[in-house]
């Protein structure tokens, strides 16, 4: 099922299937590409940014650019 | 240069003996220090840089360490990349390199790396890469006395080069 990086639950696990072009350039540099595995570590209130598993090293990312980015989620 | 807290200052440390602030925090250097090195008989000016995950700056402090490459056009530049992220340290590594700095890479916290079961093939990575790669556990020293005589060998290569070397690596023909 594809869900919106913004959208994972705590703990949930997917491949991350598309990225905006706009910002993959962008977050490249972070490890975050299409093809990746990631798991969504954290989420922090009042539209805070979201914390990810990618290669076993967490990054944050902000909550308007996890809006775009497509993740198919494991069931 | 290198990603965000891989380790750079304590490089700047070790290579010029001065005491810039380390800690185990990202984001320490902001600003850039200048140090002096012995690099084959002879003075270098060494810079450290703050920490930035690519070339396309995103914070002041970023913009900093870009700014600086760029001024820096005769640099020989050290890319310090953390062992255990070594997939976002290299995409840094091949924007440097892409810009036609000779480049030495440095493989840092091998020991965490190491730790946690991730196996990098080093002599590989140097082939397919053209230019010097050394490991390093940066806060005890390690792999400090290859890197500093090595860093001469490191020389401009074209990234056309690389793509070619990677291409080939996977075929199998690559030895």
């Amino acid at each position: 099922m594809e869900r919106k990086l913004s959208e994972m639950k705590y703990e949930e696990k997917g491949v991350i299937k598309r990225i905006d072009p706009s910002l993959r350039q962008q977050i490249a540099g972070m490890g975050i590409r299409e093809g990746k595995e990631i798991k969504m570590m954290t989420k922090q209130p009042i539209k805070g940014p979201v914390v990810v598993t990618v290669d076993r090293s967490n990054t944050s990312i902000g909550l308007g650019l996890a809006d775009k980015i497509v993740v198919e989620v494991e069931k | 240069m290198g990603q965000a807290n891989v380790g750079k200052s304590v490089f700047f440390n070790r290579l010029a003996g001065a005491m810039v602030a380390e800690s185990n925090y990202p984001g320490t250097t902001v600003d850039y220090a200048k140090g002096r090195m012995l690099l084959e008989g002879g003075y270098v000016e060494l810079i450290d840089v703050p920490g930035t995950f690519s070339l396309q700056p995103k914070d002041r402090a970023e913009e900093v360490a870009v700014k600086m490459l760029e001024e820096e056009k005769e640099a020989l530049v050290i890319c310090v990349i953390d062992a255990s992220k070594v997939e976002r340290g290299l995409y840094l590594a091949l924007e440097i390199i892409e810009r036609g700095y000779p480049v030495t890479v440095a493989l840092n916290m091998w020991d965490v790396a190491k730790g946690g079961n991730i196996k990098i093939d080093a002599k590989k990575l140097e082939q397919i890469l053209g230019v010097p790669v050394v490991t390093t556990v940066a806060i005890r020293g390690e792999g400090f006395k290859e890197l500093v005589s090595r860093m001469g060998e490191a020389k401009p290569v074209e990234i056309e080069k690389i793509i070619e070397n990677v291409k080939g690596s996977k075929a199998g023909t690559h030895r």
